[in-house]
């Protein structure tokens, strides 16, 4: 499993110089997280070579802009995980269009993880959002992790779990706002 | 849309799970550029749901992505050959850009392309934005000739030392094609030939790349692609 702690003062620093161009902090960040980015990318799109180019997109992107980091975006780590996971979200949508379409189909949701979710991961995701994910329905927390971790667009989630897609759209709606005010209490 | 607090939060917790897709999520991005409450709600849930992401198990990733940065960034000192470097630039241009709109970089110029009579105007709108800057880094302005394309720098700094920004039209297929550098101190011009208006209307997609001074000295990109803009027809 993934240690969870990395020192964030470090990342930060790290970021600054790379800010300042300094191709040695560039690449003892990348030494610092990429493992922690490519588990993310790969995770999410299940996919070697896609993976590889989100995470190499990723680390330019971010030779460009760690100016632009700031603490309001929250930890430099997190900074850098969106980044990654947004640009895994882009390609996988780049590619579902290529390939036509991009409709659910049962065989498009198919792939070689164990599904629908690892249990090692529920756990910790529930963990990690201070036990809110407890306090959601069975299936809006299912469909939230499902759109989190695997990408799930309403329609491929309506198929993945049998239901109309009106109906996921509320789970994942409401599922999110209740998630929210127990975040906040 | 009202841009209401209650769609604001529902729209951002859905754009960073991801499930917000297609003109929805252009849309939203295109509130994040007008709304610091937009961006604010957005950076919530990157940092809450971002706790998801570090549950996730490492991979350590094969040494030849590394390699692939080293070349992307650095191309003149990675590539084995000199002749090579440019040419791999450009592929990636090509290969990387289709999806480049990211949460940080988002694109606000204008750019107003004038049809050649009779056919009725067509004009198209994007924009060139980068995130926590109030203002564009480039507006584009209608031009009085047909057939021009211009740009005009509103909060756009000065490129870092040696190098320049050069603007490319991202075609459907095919090598992207030279607007030309970009100065930052002024309005650019460029009147675009037929084929390169033609390859603009199809894929409404610019590009800037960072360059060495005076432009790509190959003809085809060999820097980082800084900002991909999608145009948009008004």
């Amino acid at each position: 499993m993934a240690t969870y702690e990395v020192d964030q003062d470090h990342l930060l620093r790290l970021l600054a110089a790379v800010a300042q161009q300094d191709r040695r902090a560039f690449e003892v960040l990348y030494e610092k997280m990429s493992s922690r980015m490519f588990g993310l990318c790969l995770k999410l799109c299940g996919q070697q070579d896609l993976a590889e180019e989100a995470l190499q997109d990723s680390f330019v992107r971010i030779w460009h802009h760690a100016g632009e980091y700031h603490q309001d975006r929250g930890a430099p780590q997190s900074w850098m995980l969106s980044i990654a996971r947004y640009r895994t979200l882009d390609l996988i949508r780049a590619r579902k269009v290529r390939q036509g379409g991009g409709e659910a189909t049962p065989e498009a949701l198919h792939d070689e993880r164990p599904g629908p979710l690892d249990e090692s991961l529920m756990v910790s995701g529930a963990a990690a959002l201070n036990g809110c994910l407890e306090e959601l329905s069975d299936s809006q927390r299912d469909s939230i992790l499902l759109s989190y971790y695997r990408c799930l667009t309403h329609e491929e989630l309506a198929t993945a779990l049998d239901t109309p897609i009106g109906t996921v759209k509320s789970w994942i709606r409401r599922g999110l706002m209740a998630l929210k005010r127990c975040l906040e209490r | 849309m009202k841009k209401t607090p209650e769609r604001i939060e529902k729209l951002a917790a859905e754009y960073v799970l991801g499930s917000l897709r297609g003109p929805a999520r252009r849309r939203f991005e295109r509130w994040m550029m007008e709304s610091g409450a937009a961006r604010r709600e957005v950076w919530y849930w990157e940092q809450k749901l971002g706790s998801l992401s570090d549950r996730v198990e490492e991979v350590q990733p094969p040494r030849r992505v590394w390699e692939g940065i080293n070349q992307r960034l650095w191309p003149q000192q990675a590539a084995p050959q000199r002749g090579e470097s440019g040419r791999r630039g450009g592929l990636w241009l090509l290969g990387g850009w289709s999806a480049m709109a990211t949460a940080a970089v988002l694109v606000l110029a204008v750019v107003l392309l004038q049809q050649p009579a009779p056919e009725a105007f067509r004009v198209m709108t994007g924009a060139i934005v980068e995130e926590n800057v109030a203002d564009p880094l480039w507006l584009v302005t209608e031009a009085d000739h047909q057939r021009e394309l211009s740009l005009r720098p509103v909060a756009a700094r000065a490129a870092e030392q040696g190098k320049d920004y050069e603007l490319w039209v991202l075609p459907d297929s095919g090598p992207a094609i030279s607007l030309g550098v970009v100065p930052v101190g002024e309005v650019y011009r460029v009147t675009l030939d037929e084929a390169t208006r033609q390859a603009l209307l199809e894929s409404q997609t610019l590009a800037i790349t960072l360059e060495p001074k005076g432009g790509s000295p190959t003809g085809v990109a060999t820097g980082p692609v800084l900002y991909v803009t999608r145009l948009y027809e008004l």
